[in-house]
């Protein structure tokens, strides 16, 4: 064998060596982009700070100390069926956690079940004698002093389980079905009380003070820990099908709620506290006594809903769209099995019964290459059937015996738009648009009573107008702006007086110039402008700027009530790619949001939020192992009270303070590739929360109930957070 | 010697096919047909496009999933350029900022079979569709990951636009975002819906109702705006004041309603206030302000027609 012969073998050899193996680095290469990835997580967090109330709303942090990180990504594909399975955990260690499992072919089939839960920490604590707090029957023990009593920290958790399937039957038709089961179990802060002549049923009965209004003895509030032990189911149906230009989708939706716990009945041991800084005295009973009805906790219910909805394609460019729903909700829980007594005779349940109609029908066409065109209508009427019967009761002896019924709330709305969009040379785009709502709501029939309200009306409209500019000016700047000015009026209002029937009267004859009026029902003329820019001045720059400024003004026949609110926001995004590894983010936010509300017979007030939002970003990849980023963010949000005395006189105590919230977080994290299967992450996280409210307590003296039980929140908490995670990535 | 070489010949092929994935055509890289763009854009050349594969975009045994050119267009120009660097011309269908590709084009790329979902039947005519919002505005489909379909990170793709949420989201009382146990699409259908403001099912308080079913009665005492809209005075997305109100009562409730205490809304320790509980300005402005009595604002099913009468939602 000579040499030129055996350098051919070598040379065969070696390549076909290479080809038999090189491509195996090359798909080797290429199976770790394109194959799902699979790891697994396991680490442990360090909690700690002064305080976590706040950050342990939802985090599962709360307690402080350690605890277990563990997350699960197990994705795995066969490629020759296209079949998925799939196992995800996130946040296993906490409570919080989350956990999903599904079975997948794709295009043909699915199965999946999800668990999760939450809690939510009431950031607040409360300090309280209470015995058996959130249950249904706790027992009222007054303090001898604010303070002197156990800290009780209410929590709500809330376990889920849903499971889901689909089919393809065919290319063109899918059934989906899901099931999802929802327990919250716990309480949450709550409470009851009573100002025994505040109330415009029969006044002052309370013992000693009937007919008269004696504010030391007359009042008093608890606090109850509502107890909760719910579940909430959900199925839902639907067979969807998607031919070339008919699709469409018809199915079935059921929520079932039911409610464990049906009263919460307080019994008050002992006596409270009044205004005086002393305890009631023996008279006060009749107090007590109406302190301890049972108070009525959410009753069962249930929804059946059936719709069809789809689109319909006349034309690729012309398409309408629909929708139709029928609702039929009803609520009958029994009245006697919930604890709860004095129904009027005859009357198990209320029988409630509420039956919803939803059609909506839209089009958007495209008649010419620049224009396009938009409409949509869309009409709801709720249909109340619940029953009327004698359940309400006021001062005001027109109806015999004081009694009248409850209220049906029946009412249609019509809701449309029509948008027209054209495309101007020069590079302007052009839209403008109209949008009506209309609502008209039912009369209240005659034998019942409107509380709490000076009028009502039965109908209102608004007609409103939308204009939009968008300019590219070049090929790294364009930007747009927008005007929308609508105006809501509605028909003559309704007396509420009772047992008139309630008539519809001229503003000039409205017989309470100086009552609020819903500001829901409110004629309102509302101006808005929005503007935003994008702008590249160089290629690895963006930058997004925004503007919004927005006033409503409300007007009825009355001097009182919500006045006019304004809002205005602007900011800037910004991004800038350093390079391949390195990038920067940025944000600044500014907003202002106003309210003017005027009391009665009291005061003025004008409530302001001020708020500003910045942020900066970094993340990077150090080196061919180790990504690096930093975040920073910082929020301070500020609510101001300021008031006037409408007779000119100087506020108590100056006002109210203003409410502060500043958080300022810096996050911090790093993964390191130990080698080619496994990394380290290492996360830090600083958080400084200053809340300064006077919610449950101003300048040293707490708000305390009538037993001397009150709410804390720690004003200041700074809190930091380090977990150390190790992953694998499993093959 | 003709036989080694044929064996070697045969071992090289072997090689080169073995491979190959079996789903593909001895050409492909990853995805059916993808050949034509891979030859360029392979491994070497753009890493990241090949993290597609793991995605059910790269789930070849469905015969659903497309190919380069079903989203980019067949690109002759740009194959004829191939290797012209910047110079080359951009493919048919782009989704990249340089991309002059509009908004419909793009998303039509999408839709062609997306559309098909029940959940996107009414994109056309929405919001983020009549405000030209493409697909890839939220979308990475390139990437293995996608930022907008993970709950823990889908609300900053949201942030881009909607930044007024942003700081909202960082108030003290919110839903569990800032947290990643809810993402935007746990409420809004950002692909369109029947319901106002893209929320997920009909209606605003429909969308509520999901996760507080007990607030939906209907009750034998109602109050009407909680089965009208959950947002006259709530603000989902985060508030200072407690529960996402909007406004702190007893500012909030005044709005509607005529104030029956004469008197300033003013706190325990200001004067002429005492410092405990009474019929005063402090009791309906501490605490839980008007609800300190209207305990059961969402509604009560408190049949009893005895003094005082639950009509006031006091129990």
């Amino acid at each position: 064998m000579n040499q030129p012969n055996f350098t051919f073998v070598q040379k065969i050899l070696a390549l076909s060596l290479l080809a038999a193996f090189a491509p195996v680095h090359a798909s080797d290469e290429v199976d770790a982009l394109v194959k799902p990835d699979s790891s697994i997580s396991v680490g442990v967090a360090a909690v700690g700070g002064d305080n976590r109330s706040l950050v342990g709303q939802y985090s599962g942090l709360r307690s402080g100390g350690s605890h277990l990180l563990l997350d699960i990504d197990y994705i795995k594909r066969d490629d020759e069926s296209g079949t998925w399975k799939i196992l995800q955990g996130r946040d296993l260690g906490l409570d919080n956690r989350e956990l999903n499992a599904s079975y997948i072919k794709q295009g043909d089939w699915k199965l999946s079940a999800e668990f999760n839960e939450i809690t939510r920490h009431d950031p607040r604590t409360i300090n309280t004698g209470m015995l058996n707090p959130g249950t249904t029957t706790p027992g009222v023990t007054s303090l001898a002093a604010p303070g002197k009593g156990y800290d009780l920290n209410l929590d709500l958790q809330r376990k889920g389980i849903t499971l889901s399937t689909e089919k393809w039957f065919t290319p063109n038709l899918q059934f989906e079905a899901s099931f999802k089961n929802e327990d919250k179990d716990g309480a949450r802060l709550s409470g009851r009380g009573i100002a025994c002549g505040a109330f415009a049923a029969l006044r002052n009965t309370c013992g000693a003070a009937a007919g008269t209004l004696l504010p030391n003895t007359n009042t008093a509030m608890l606090m109850l820990p509502e107890p909760t032990n719910t579940s909430t189911k959900q199925f839902e149906a639907k067979l969807n099908y998607s031919g070339e230009k008919l699709m469409v989708s018809g199915g079935y939706y059921g929520s079932f709620f039911t409610n464990s716990n049906g009263s919460l009945s307080p019994t008050i041991n002992g006596n409270l506290w009044n205004s005086n800084g002393s305890l009631f005295a023996a008279p006060d009973a009749t107090l007590k006594g109406f302190l301890q009805q049972p108070m009525a906790l959410p009753p069962d219910n249930q929804a059946h809903q059936f719709s069809l909805t789809g689109s319909y394609a006349y034309t690729p460019t012309t398409r309408a769209n629909f929708k139709l729903a029928y609702t039929h909700a009803t609520q009958d829980r029994d009245y006697t099995a919930s604890g709860l007594a004095g129904a009027p005779a005859g009357l198990a349940n209320l029988g409630g019964e509420v039956n919803s109609t939803l059609a909506q029908l839209g089009l958007s066409a495209k008649p010419m290459a620049k224009l396009s065109l938009l409409a949509n209508l869309r009409y709801e009427d709720k249909e109340d059937k619940t029953p009327l019967a004698m359940y309400n009761l006021t001062g005001l002896a027109t109806i015999p015996a004081n009694f009248y019924t409850n209220t049906q709330f029946s009412s249609k709305k019509v809701t449309g738009k029509v948008e027209a969009n054209y495309q101007l040379p020069n590079e302007f785009r052009a839209v403008i648009g109209i949008d009506y709502q209309s609502v008209k709501r039912d009369r209240p029939v005659n034998t019942t009573v409107i509380d709490g309200l000076s009028a009502l009306r039965e109908d209102t409209r608004e007609l409103g107008y939308r204009a939009e500019l968008r300019h590219t000016f070049s090929e790294t700047l364009n930007g747009g702006m927008s005007l929308v000015s609508a105006k809501r009026e509605g028909s003559n209002w309704l007396s509420v007086l009772p047992g008139a029937g309630f008539p519809s009267v001229s503003d000039a004859a409205i017989y309470n110039r100086y009552g609020a009026f819903p500001m829901t029902l409110e004629d309102r003329n509302r101006d808005k402008l929005k503007a935003s820019a994008n702008w590249s001045p160089i290629e690895a720059v963006s930058l997004q700027f925004m503007l919004e400024d927005g006033k409503d003004t409300y007007t009825a026949p009355t001097e009182k009530g919500l006045r006019d609110t304004g809002m205005r926001s602007y900011g800037v995004d910004a991004a800038w790619k350093l390079s391949d590894a390195w990038k920067l983010t940025g944000y600044w936010t500014q907003g202002r949001q106003m309210l003017h509300i005027d009391h009665s017979t009291g005061y003025l007030a004008e409530l302001e939020n001020l708020n500003t939002a910045v942020g900066l970003g970094v993340v990077g990849k150090y080196s061919a192992k180790l990504d690096v980023g930093a975040d920073l963010s910082y929020l301070n949000d500020n609510n101001r009270y300021q008031q006037s005395m409408s007779n000119g006189a100087a506020l108590f105590g100056g006002g109210l303070p203003d409410v502060k919230y500043r958080l300022t977080s810096l996050k911090l994290f790093g993964k390191y590739a130990l080698e080619k299967d496994a990394d380290i992450r290492i996360d830090l996280v600083h958080q400084r929360a200053k809340l300064d409210e006077w919610t449950w307590g101003y300048n040293g003296i707490p708000f305390v109930y009538s037993d001397n039980s009150s709410v804390t929140l720690q004003p200041n908490q700074n809190v930091t957070y380090l977990g150390a995670s190790y992953i694998y990535k499993l093959k | 010697m003709k036989l080694l070489r044929q064996a070697m010949t045969g071992f090289l092929l072997m090689g080169v096919l073995g491979s190959v994935p079996p789903a593909l055509a001895a050409d492909d890289l990853f995805l059916n047909g993808d050949a034509k763009c891979t030859a360029c854009h392979d491994e070497g050349d753009g890493p990241d496009l090949l993290l597609m594969g793991k995605t059910k975009h790269g789930t070849n045994a469905d015969k659903r999933t497309p190919t380069c050119t079903n989203c980019h267009g067949s690109s002759e120009t740009h194959l004829k350029g191939a290797g012209k660097g910047d110079t080359s011309p951009l493919p048919d269908i782009t989704y990249g900022r340089k991309g002059k590709t509009s908004p419909d084009a793009r998303n039509g790329a999408c839709l062609s079979c997306h559309q098909k979902d029940a959940k996107r039947m009414l994109w056309m005519g929405s919001q983020h569709q009549a405000r030209d919002v493409s697909c890839s505005s939220c979308h990475q489909v390139h990437s293995g990951k996608d930022k907008v379909r993970d709950k823990r990170t889908q609300p900053d793709v949201c942030y881009t636009c909607h930044k007024e949420q942003r700081a909202q989201a960082n108030r003290p009382s919110h839903h569990p975002v800032p947290e990643g146990k809810m993402g935007c699409s746990d409420c809004h259908n950002v692909h369109g819906s029947a319901g106002p403001k893209l929320m997920k099912r009909d209606s605003v308080v429909d969308t509520c109702y999901t996760c507080h079913m007990e607030k939906r009665g209907p009750f034998v005492h109602n109050h009407e705006p909680v089965n009208d809209d959950c947002t006259i005075c709530h603000n989902p997305h985060g508030t200072t004041a407690e529960s996402m109100l909007k406004v702190r009562p007893p500012f909030l409730c005044q709005q509607c309603h005529t104030p029956h205490v004469p008197s300033q809304a003013l706190l325990y320790g200001q004067a002429p206030t005492p410092n405990n509980i009474g019929w005063n300005g402090a009791s309906v402005t501490q605490g839980r302000a008007c609800l300190n009595c209207h305990t059961q604002i969402h509604g009560s099913n408190n049949p009893s027609a005895t003094n005082p009468t639950p009509q006031f939602l006091f129990r």
